[in-house]
């Protein structure tokens, strides 16, 4: 049986997981932290805009298990907030327990606690990662999404320092290039001034922390939207995020509160003292980052050149998913390329051709298109999501764009991709 | 791949140091002057607390004039000395592998000689160690009641790791000379939760000393010649009967080289822990005497480096 290594437990790492499982596969996650889905504990934002989209072909291309779990948990559906329609909104207290049972179901094997540190290669091919602890562990196939997340000082030479967030890399240590330990070279993200890297672009308040009446209408409608004093209006921050679907005017001049267990804010960091002033905000807190007065997560400073199957160039047998895998933003964005990389993981171990979504899907579409955009320059101070920004205009061009759940299934239908990931092809 | 080195004093109160405001940190790339992180962690940033300590180093180890409490010749140019020392510092030195510089007191600081600790005492202030008379800086040791200390220092074994994870071990512990006094403290340090053989060679030595500091009833002591063929054999018979699966080498290069090959015909999964003969002038890796050139990290500084001994043996044994 092949012998899949996932590195990263985030939600690009578990949906390869799923599909080398399915096609299957030995899986095995190996996950630095305590708990899966990564940034995803914080997240909660789903099906906006082209998302849904999204969300549809992967469900009918047969990667429906994860989009099940977060819609199942969703505290919202189909709500609007400024730029974006449709969205759910999943509670990000109580998702992980049930993807962690979902993967424990399908048999995948999940280490946590542990961090991959280092490869062991012969030529072209990685035989076996090595780990913090000094142990080995041997696969035929790896795949990396590791995300692009940190370190401690990247977050401090990019940003504002560590601002505490749900990845604690000072408990379990920093993230590791996978691809950087191969020798192969990261291509890194810019931001419109030409520096690296960019915020994580928002942060969680305590929801018990807001005045009672806030609480309610969250509770109620899943949105609110407050508006900033005047004074306290910044244009500036919206080029800091990686989030460009939200780097809109509204974003600058209204706070939108989201409720996703936690009350999302969009911004990636927002001085405490000024927050406090806004009605009904007189005595929040932070709940993620822990210092989101002060900064956040630095991303997009390690992403691996890869081919449209998802195959990283120059190594035989790594494959990569999730921001590792390009400037994207998103839950959705991850679940799409990583269930790609599960996949073709398996036949990639075979020597069977592999798997390339076709560019009249938008999963196959944006995969492509980030990679040809990664090549220049200005590329590289896009980010791309279905959710809005360029790549949802795009969407919107090409026509992909469509919430009728029927017209994308009769889609993959006459490709002759239905449930795809579900063959079990070894 | 790059390079990735363990630095000694990653996360102590000493570091950030020198290394990290020339840019040459051991441990942190981005304070290599590389773009991004790729570190071997420690626990702690140390480009965050280089930054927090507004981009200068932390204070560095300081010199200190102490008595010497005890001066002892044990016979062929080697002597004891207990000096004094603060109760902080002690402390500091109660682990395998410290070290401290001395020199007599009125020599200018190229006089520094690195000693290895044998014991120290944090509750009365005082340390323990043993030397050899060799050269220029050895011969003008003993002429004051004064001697200056500088500490404390801790990379005075390599594979500290392997030590650190000792837990119901068979350990086989090997030591020539005056190499036997920094086994001391790793005897003490790892004595109650394993099994302990201790072979002791006096080489040069008139009698192996360490046996008046070794109050422990439970470890086997074997007394031989460890350059004769014979009684190599005779190691080998010990690592396979005892099952050793740990070994500390305490000697020169060349002796740890021969422990080494021993080892190979054996098991060659046996961790290996060993003393670091570089010769130590700055230890703060600075200098550059204790540079060794290694086949894949290419210059490392020996003072503050954890160098796998393999590693270490097979550029330095064979090329010298």
């Amino acid at each position: 049986m092949t012998k899949v290594i996932i590195i990263g437990g985030g939600w690009a790492g578990c949906a390869a997981a799923i599909s080398a499982k399915k096609a299957g596969g030995d899986v095995t996650i190996i996950e630095k932290t305590d708990m899966l889905l990564g940034l995803g504990n914080v997240g909660g934002i789903m099906r906006n805009n082209g998302r849904y989209t999204a969300a549809e072909e992967s469900i009918h291309l047969g990667a429906g298990e994860l989009f099940n779990i977060c819609d199942k948990v969703s505290r919202h559906v189909d709500i609007d907030f400024p730029g974006h329609n449709h969205a759910s909104l999943y509670d990000v207290n109580k998702i992980e327990p049930l993807v962690k049972k979902q993967l424990e179901d399908l048999g995948i094997s999940i280490l946590t606690c542990r961090r991959v540190t280092d490869v062991v290669k012969v030529k072209n091919k990685i035989t076996k990662v090595v780990l913090s602890d000094k142990s080995h562990i041997e696969g035929d196939v790896f795949i990396e999404t590791t995300g692009s997340t940190g370190p401690m000082g990247n977050c401090l030479k990019y940003g504002n320092g560590c601002a505490m967030c749900i990845l604690r890399c000072p408990s379990y240590g920093p993230r590791v290039s996978i691809t950087e330990r191969c020798g192969i070279e990261d291509v890194l993200g810019q931001r419109n001034n030409g520096s690296y890297g960019a915020f994580s672009g928002s942060c969680k308040l305590n929801k018990e922390t807001l005045s009672k009446d806030l609480q309610k209408e969250l509770n109620d409608k899943g949105v609110v939207i407050l508006t900033v004093p005047k004074e306290d209006v910044n244009l500036e921050k919206l080029d800091l995020k990686v989030c460009q679907q939200y780097s809109l005017k509204e974003f600058a001049e209204k706070i939108i509160l989201l409720d996703t267990g936690h009350a999302k804010l969009m911004t990636p960091f927002y001085p405490l003292d000024k927050l406090r002033k806004i009605k009904g905000l007189e005595n929040v807190k932070f709940e993620d980052p822990y210092s989101g007065g002060l900064g956040n997560s630095i991303r997009y400073l390690s992403i691996a050149p890869r081919y449209n199957n998802m195959k990283v160039e120059g190594i035989d047998n790594l494959l990569c998913g999730g921001e590792k895998s390009g400037f994207f933003v998103g839950h959705t964005e991850a679940i799409v390329t990583g269930s790609l990389a599960g996949h073709n993981s398996i036949r990639l171990s075979l020597g069977m051709p592999l798997l390339e979504l076709p560019r009249n899907l938008a999963s196959g579409d944006i995969i492509a298109y980030a990679n040809e955009e990664t090549k220049s320059i200005e590329g590289l101070k896009k980010r791309f999501t279905f959710a809005g920004s360029i790549y949802f205009n795009r969407m919107k061009e090409l026509g992909l764009y469509t919430i009728d759940k029927e017209k994308i299934k009769d889609k993959i239908i006459r490709l002759g991709l239905l449930n795809i990931y579900e063959d079990k092809i070894v | 791949m790059n390079k990735r080195l363990l630095c000694i004093d990653a996360g102590s109160e000493y570091c950030p140091c020198y290394l990290a405001e020339t840019g040459d940190c051991i441990t942190c790339s981005i304070l290599r002057g590389q773009d991004f992180c790729d570190c071997n962690w420690r626990g702690s940033c140390i480009y965050s607390e280089f930054v927090w300590n507004d981009y200068v180093k932390k204070n560095s180890r300081k010199f200190y004039s102490s008595k010497i409490l005890k001066k002892e010749s044990l016979g062929n140019e080697v002597y004891l000395l207990k000096i004094e020392t603060t109760k902080t510092l002690a402390r500091q030195l109660k682990q395998p592998g410290a070290y401290i510089f001395i020199r007599g007191e009125g020599l200018p600081q190229f006089f520094d000689v690195p000693m290895s600790i044998m014991q120290a005492n944090e509750k009365e202030g005082y340390v323990y160690i043993v030397y050899k008379v060799l050269g220029t800086k050895t011969k003008r040791l003993n002429e004051s009641d004064n001697i200056l200390i500088r500490g404390p220092y801790w990379n005075g074994i390599y594979g500290l790791n392997n030590i650190k994870t000792l837990k119901n071990n068979n350990c086989l512990l090997i030591a020539r000379g005056v190499a036997q006094a920094p086994t001391l403290l790793l005897i003490n340090k790892i004595v109650k939760n394993n099994n302990i053989t201790l072979i002791l060679d006096k080489g040069k030595l008139e009698d192996n000393f360490i046996l008046n500091y070794l109050s422990h009833k439970n470890i086997e002591i074997i007394f031989i010649d460890t350059m004769k063929y014979k009684e190599q054999e005779y190691i080998k018979e010990i690592m396979i009967d005892k099952k050793i699966d740990f070994v500390f080498s305490a000697g020169s290069d060349i002796f740890h080289k021969k422990i080494i090959e021993l080892i190979d015909e054996i098991d060659p999964s046996i961790n290996i822990s060993a003393t670091n003969n570089s010769e130590i002038c700055c230890g703060e890796g600075v200098c550059g005497a204790c540079s060794a050139h290694l086949e894949n990290e290419g210059s490392v500084k020996g003072c503050k480096t954890q160098i796998d001994i393999r590693e270490l043996i097979k550029r330095r044994v064979n090329i010298d």
